[in-house]
């Protein structure tokens, strides 16, 4: 079995090669039938990938531990989807979720433009299968994942594996890598369209008109995948931290960052034929932080320099990124030309100028990540000696970057496109202006004095306002017009134009996450040992520890404590946080219990007993609103889907079709 | 030597420290000065201050060797000071502001800045009108924009 | 067992990949010159619809109405010309293919005389008689 598994790489492998060969000589000799084999190569390559796959995971599931991926990360008695949820526990089976994802991507991307673009596609498909062609190297040769345990020449097997990490045992951490994946993998498509549409020189925004819908799937994603982390994050790790700044996560945020700022700019290209230059780099960039997130994430060169040297797969990754990134700079100079602008900017008080410093200050973000993320090495290959660059840090430079975003959402939506003049813009920020001071001053007076959170609030109730304004002119126009009443006006509204309408409830999604965000300057927290029936106090919680139990299942040893939570003497609830040993990798846990509300969240983590037994060790949090987190995570995602469905309103235009040919005596010609 | 003096009084208490609870670690002061102090047990990201797990192998000494040195009075610089001679630079839990290190936080708005200059040269590039229209001659133009405002009469509803 | 099933799994995706009958071919597109200018001209009609939506919900005032108004239609007829010059040197006949009915119905101009060379008709046609240009509005 794993020698079938190996072997569907290998071929996989040569198949990708020869589909990048016979593209790319098809086209430069134009044979057609060289072209349609190495896009059958495509199909070919996924069909080969989708059966490694399939072994491995039938290894996992069924527990072959002669192969030393499933020995180190799958175990008997774990439940049936963490086992499969193993194929990208470990590096080499999430490297081949990487290149089975891909396959899949490029299949699909071959298949639906089969009859399109035949100048653009053999380099589209090419683009694709080299980034394939790399990920099987890797796969193939380096780190493979039917590499079988043995001792000399002779097979062994395990009688029980090591089992998943039992933190990612949680079922946001089963899904949370694919999602992200998905998005990783994602957008290699706009980019080998990009790519494409920039060598063959193809006139208009076809890759941008091609890959629209692809790039907001995959940013959905990405979005996905990353707060999904932050959940897991929240729920799992027993501090109530969604967000870290670890180089993993950071290694996730940074394209995902450029992405939100491509679907940004596209926009002036789409409208006005505008920086088409930077919306290529903004593309390439996208990808090739996904290729370094991958690194990042894979070869550990951030979290240990030393590692660095001994993994075996950085060094790839470093040769791949420099030559992608080389080659992507030659295209992008040699082909400026093609990359003109077609119109001018009318006024520097426009929709484009708000767009241009959204842009700046995403990549700004960007940077000061990316900065901070490698300084570390940075710094010990300069000085040679290592600094720890650690939340503090990203939180001091990345709070004032993130406010003033939220600033430009709420302002972008205000300005026209082309030229707006002063004194429309004063009328409409009157109304949020004040809304927004109203807000201070009222927190203000409540005796919350913390700057960052005050401007956060306030500015979410500014762009809440500005969102709604919008939502609410349009829909009155419309009920001035058609005479309906305001939901259905509202959802004709949105049906009319659902990218701009959608895009708005991602920016309102937006607001309600910066609204949890801006709760954690509240948190409050105590570490108590209690006796039991003992009470102790948090914010204007009273909990009462009322029992410890323990007990053991196949999988893990736990201890549980039952605590009694009263408000102002009335009993709200019990909580219930757990603590376990998984037996096959030592490793404790913590199951902590939390009270979700939209106020606040009440979250108790059992750290263990005292050493005598009789008392209990509780982690008590207060976390005010992070609950708006996740609820604008929901409307983030509810946006970006009403940004998927076609809007109503197609703008109908004649369109040129050639009928003739104008003869010498400019007879005309019958159609 | 007023450095000199608290390590040795920190070496004298630490010898006579009993283990803390958990909960006698968590004084304003602790927090104030963990805040900038980076939990270097490989786990995790945090600063001494927020390490969630209670017995980390760092965070937990490191906060009883403040909780020491602040008992006998060691201001928060001196409790700094003294964990970098300890463990070096990377104890702290941001780069400090000196030397190469500097550009760690200079770096982002440096970039800032040029992105902004960069903005304002794209702005004063494309404020120029464009010359697309200005090769054809006038009565043809004129003809065009006629035809064009034919093309739009039907959008002023 | 295990090396059958290796050789026909090369054997079968070898065969996929490499033949082709001729039928396998997909046709050649029709690949048409002026789409990307139908493209610019669509997207020149969507921002005078945005424009007007925006002015409606007082985003701008009636002056910035007026001169944003003024410069899309001076890129529109930008694009007219542009078509115009393609046709020319490409030597070729275009027509109009029909948009909807909506966008059709605000052309009520007379169509006689053909708006490229001036030559008068009295009824409306396809195509102009004198310099063989299509003539527009004329059914498709």
């Amino acid at each position: 079995m794993e020698n079938l598994g190996a072997l569907c790489i290998l071929l996989a492998f040569c198949f990708g090669c020869y589909s990048i060969v016979g593209s790319l000589v098809g086209v430069w000799r134009a044979k057609p039938y060289l072209v349609l084999s190495s896009q059958r190569a495509v199909y070919a390559v996924w069909a080969l990938l989708t059966t490694a796959s399939g072994l491995l995971v039938y290894g996992l599931l069924a527990g072959d531990f002669r192969l030393a991926y499933v020995a180190a990360h799958s175990n008997k008695s774990m439940p049936g989807l963490y086992k499969f949820a193993a194929w990208w526990g470990g590096q080499e089976g999430s490297l081949l979720l990487w290149a089975w994802i891909l396959s899949t991507y490029a299949a699909v991307v071959v298949f639906t433009n089969r009859n399109r673009f035949h100048r653009m596609m053999p380099f589209v498909t090419a683009t694709l299968m080299v980034t394939q062609v790399f990920f099987l190297i890797l796969i193939a040769f380096v780190v493979s994942p039917f590499q079988v345990l043995a001792v000399g020449r002779g097979i062994t097997e395990v009688p029980d594996g090591n089992g998943l990490n039992p933190l990612l045992q949680y079922w946001t951490m089963a899904i949370h890598p694919p999602m992200l994946y998905l998005g990783y993998v994602g957008f290699s498509v706009p980019f080998a369209f990009a790519l494409g549409s920039l060598i063959t020189r193809q006139p208009g925004d076809a890759w941008i008109h091609t890959t629209r819908r692809w790039t907001i799937v995959t940013w959905m994603f990405q979005t996905c995948g990353i707060l999904l982390g932050a959940g897991w994050a929240y729920a799992v790790l027993g501090w109530g931290g969604y967000w870290g700044w670890d180089p993993v996560e950071n290694a996730s945020l940074l394209p995902w960052i450029t992405a939100t700022a491509f679907l940004h700019s596209v926009m002036m290209q789409e409208k006005k034929g505008m920086m088409k230059i930077w919306n290529i780099v903004l593309i390439a960039s996208t990808f090739f932080l996904c290729i370094f997130g991958t690194m990042l994430t894979r070869s550990g060169i951030v979290s240990s320099v030393h590692a660095f040297a001994q993994s075996p797969i950085g060094n790839y990754f470093l040769v791949f990124l420099a030559l992608g990134i080389a080659l992507t700079l030659y295209l992008i100079l040699d082909r400026l030309d093609y990359l003109k602008s077609e119109s001018r900017l009318e006024n520097v008080l426009s929709r484009e100028s708000s767009f241009l410093f959204n842009n700046l200050i995403l990549l700004a973000s960007c940077f000061s990540v990316l900065w901070g993320t490698l300084f570390p090495v940075i710094s010990e290959y300069v000085t040679g000696e290592k600094v720890s660059v650690d939340a503090p840090f990203f939180n001091r430079v990345n709070i004032p970057i993130g406010l003033f975003l939220l600033l430009l959402t709420g302002v972008g939506p205000l300005i026209a496109w082309r030229r707006s003049s002063v004194d429309s813009l004063k009328r409409a920020f009157l109304a949020p202006t004040i809304a927004m001071l109203a807000l201070i001053g009222g927190l203000m007076a409540a005796g919350i004095f913390h700057f960052y959170a005050l401007v956060s609030l306030g500015l979410c109730v500014f762009v809440a306002w500005t969102v709604a304004a919008e939502f609410w002119k349009g829909a009155a126009a419309i009920r001035a017009k058609d005479g309906l009443s305001l939901l259905p006006a509202m959802v004709e509204l949105t049906h009319r134009n659902t990218r701009r309408y959608g895009g708005y409830l991602v920016h309102m999604g937006i607001v309600f996450m910066f609204i949890g965000f801006s709760g954690a300057a509240f948190n409050k927290d105590s570490t108590v040992e209690v006796n039991i029936g003992s009470a102790f106090r948090i914010g204007s919680y009273d909990l009462t520890v009322r029992d410890l139990k323990e007990g053991e299942n196949e999988n893990y040893i736990w201890h549980h404590a039952r605590v009694e939570v009263r408000k102002a003497g009335e009993l709200i609830g019990t909580l219930e946080p757990e603590r376990r040993l998984y037996k096959s990798s030592k490793q404790p846990t913590s199951e902590v219990s939390i009270r979700r509300r939209l106020n606040e969240d009440l979250y108790l983590n059992f750290a263990g007993t005292s050493n005598d037994g009789s008392k209990a060790v509780i982690q008590a949090y207060v976390f005010p609103l992070v609950s708006w987190i996740w609820v604008g995570f929901l409307v983030v995602l509810i946006g970006t889907w009403v940004c998927l469905v076609p809007s109503k309103i197609k703008m109908q235009f004649a369109r040129t079709e050639v009928v003739g040919v104008v003869s010498e005596r400019h007879v005309p010609v019958k159609s | 030597m007023s450095r000199l003096r608290v390590s040795a009084l920190t070496l004298f208490v630490a010898v006579l420290s009993l283990a803390q609870t958990a909960s006698q670690l968590t004084t304003p002061g602790i927090r104030r000065v963990g805040e900038r102090l980076a939990c270097l047990c490989g786990a995790c990201k945090n600063t001494v201050a927020n390490c969630p797990m209670l017995e980390c192998h760092y965070a937990k000494p490191a906060k009883e060797k403040i909780a020491q040195m602040q008992s006998i009075g060691a201001t928060d610089e001196n409790v700094i000071a003294r964990f970098i001679k300890d463990d070096g630079l990377k104890a702290l839990s941001s780069p400090p502001a000196e030397g190469f290190n500097l550009l760690s936080w200079v770096m982002p708005f440096v970039a800032l800045l040029a992105g902004l200059g960069a903005v304002f040269a794209w702005i004063r590039h494309y404020r120029k009108p464009a010359p697309a229209m200005a090769e054809l001659p006038p009565e043809l133009l004129d003809q065009y924009r006629s035809r064009a405002e034919k093309e739009t009469a039907g959008f002023d509803e | 067992m295990i090396t059958a099933v290796s050789i026909t799994l090369v054997l079968a995706v070898v065969a996929y990949t490499m033949f082709i009958r001729p039928q396998d071919l997909p046709a050649p597109p029709a690949e048409n010159p002026f789409r990307h200018l139908d493209e610019r001209k669509a997207r020149i009609y969507e921002n005078l619809r945005d424009l007007q939506f925006e002015f409606r919900l007082g985003k701008l005032s009636g002056d910035d109405y007026q001169r944003t108004k003024q410069g899309l239609q001076k890129e529109l007829a930008a694009v007219l010309a542009e078509t115009d010059e393609l046709r020319s040197r490409l030597g070729v006949v275009t027509q109009s293919k029909a948009p909807a009915p909506r966008a059709a119905a605000a052309k009520t101009t007379p169509r006689e005389t053909c708006p490229h060379c001036g030559a008068t008709f009295k009824q409306a046609l396809k195509f102009c008689g004198d310099c063989g240009k299509p003539m527009k509005g004329g059914a498709a």
